[in-house]
């Protein structure tokens, strides 16, 4: 089921991988198209994300929406799926960050009801 | 004693599967479970044993290449690794197997072919089913029960080991209670954990008539090569800043990442260890006070946790022992890491426990994370208690 989400998550293009795991870090279910190790990947996305929401709580400015993470040869896209499970993607560089993020508030809802 | 090949699975059967008894691994559909009959295959065989695989629904040549997908090469093991091949009379494909079934989906040619290859095998072995629920489909569910009685009191005549596979689609109810309970000697449950938040396999014995069945479920990772491996998804290094939580996380890993600014740990390492049969990853958590609360965040789930302390340095222990709290590790199987002890002053693991107050029940063990003494040991130590927790 989880696996669903993340290969139709894969259907709007430009996405390299994804991937959805516990907000403590663990492995739920990876769609991989470059090497790497997903164990590796989640367990920094949700240390980011966690990290971030510490930033930002910690000021009384509320929990992040997402954190998006911008490089030369891609963005990265965390965001929370419910208070148990978040969902991460790697995009290549010519991604349009807008029907990402709407594509993936998708997922995460449906991630958040499989849960 | 036929060993399984499988880690701890031994262990639990007290050594393997008795000459002349059979085992049935009864797998959930969707899990990958044939490869537990692969393995005890490969085991026997490259233990200089007989063992005669059953291909039920595979080409040998494939067969022989999902082997080699594991790094278990066949070949190597030369006539001991025999083929019954009853798959290519499905398909009218000529058979290169010493053994070939004609009709494979008549049950009396099918006994008739694995009673000769029992006959012939040179001493006891193991005969191993790809897939005894394929023979199901293609014999009928009563003639292919009565088959597998006929098949095990043969078995105990030559004091061969029988293995099935059997992936329980839904037979009659009546069908699968006989597999389960009844028919074999001993029944292992391969099965899929999709309720709870970790997606994860395990297996555990349902039945074992010459030993008390303990009540064991072991998370396992098949991975390639290798096969299956006992997993232990999250192993937890905590500690206080400079302990050296870092350098033990890469001393035992086989790969690992940190996310290290100025020389120390800011967010998390993460390593990786394949060991003995045994697969864990492992997060190392920052020491340093102000991350606190990513600690908290990363400690959730953990099925054990590793306490690194500098054994030179006695005013930091309590900072350990809140860590643990901080980390909710009590409860949890701990092993206090007594580090540093390749340097001046370096109190003993019993010395440590006197400072701590800790209880003789938690293991203190002497390290020196620099040159990965002791390290191994430790992982060994700990993995032994989180495999003893129900």
């Amino acid at each position: 089921m989880l696996g669903k989400v993340l290969s139709d998550l894969g259907k709007i293009g430009e996405i390299e991988a994804s991937a959805i795991a516990t907000r403590d870090g663990l492995l739920m279910n990876a769609d991989m198209h470059v090497k790497g190790d997903p164990e590796t990947f989640v367990a920094m996305s949700a240390t980011m994300l966690g990290a971030a929401e510490t930033a930002t709580s910690e000021l009384n400015k509320g929990i992040p929406n997402r954190v998006i993470v911008e490089t030369d040869d891609g963005k990265l896209v965390c965001m929370g799926a419910g208070p148990k499970a978040l969902v991460v993607v790697l995009t290549a560089p010519e991604a349009g960050l807008g029907l990402i993020l709407v594509e993936l508030t998708k997922a995460a809802e449906k991630i958040k009801k499989l849960i | 004693m036929i060993e399984t090949g499988i880690p701890k699975l031994d262990d639990y059967l007290l050594g393997g599967i008795p000459e002349g008894k059979s085992l049935v691994y009864y797998i959930y559909p969707g899990v990958e479970g044939n490869v537990f009959g692969m393995q005890t295959m490969y085991h026997t065989v490259s233990n200089g044993r007989y063992g005669v695989y059953v291909a039920s629904s595979t080409d040998p040549r494939m067969i022989r290449e999902q082997f080699d997908e594991f790094g278990w090469n066949t070949d190597e093991c030369g006539d001991r690794f025999i083929i019954v091949d009853a798959f290519s009379g499905l398909i009218g494909a000529d058979s290169r197997e010493r053994y070939v079934v004609s009709d494979p989906e008549d049950v009396n040619d099918l006994t008739q072919c694995i009673k000769q290859a029992m006959e012939d095998l040179d001493g006891p072995g193991v005969v191993v089913f790809e897939s005894l629920s394929t023979i199901m489909d293609l014999c009928g569910e009563f003639e292919t029960l009565d088959a597998i009685e006929e098949w095990n009191q043969y078995a105990m005549l030559y004091d061969h080991a029988m293995v099935y596979n059997f992936t329980a689609w839904p037979y009659s109810e009546d069908t699968l209670l006989h597999i389960k309970e009844d028919i074999c000697n001993s029944a292992i449950s391969v099965g899929g954990i999709s309720e709870r938040v970790i997606f994860g396999q395990y297996f555990g014995i349902l039945k074992a008539d010459w030993m008390d069945v303990p009540r064991k479920c072991v998370l396992f990772k098949i991975v390639r090569p290798g096969g299956i491996r006992v997993y232990i998804p999250k192993i937890l290094v905590t500690g206080p800043f400079n302990a050296g939580k870092s350098t033990f996380v890469h001393a035992l890993s086989n790969r690992a990442v940190s996310v290290d600014r100025l020389g120390t740990t800011i967010a998390l390492d993460h390593g990786h260890i394949d060991y003995r049969g045994f697969t864990a990853d492992i997060f190392g958590t920052p020491g340093q006070e102000r991350f606190d609360p990513i600690v908290k965040l990363l400690s959730g789930e953990a099925m054990g946790v590793f306490l690194v302390l500098d054994s030179t340095n006695a005013a930091d222990f309590v900072r350990g022992k809140r860590m643990l709290e901080i980390t909710m590790s009590f409860g949890l199987p701990i092993v206090i890491i007594a580090n540093k002890q390749d340097l001046q002053g370096a109190l003993t693991p019993e010395e440590i426990r006197k400072k701590l107050s800790m209880p003789t029940n938690v293991p203190i063990m002497p390290v020196i994370a620099t040159n990965r003494d002791g390290v191994f040991e430790a992982f060994e130590t700990l993995v032994d208690m989180v495999m003893e927790v129900d």
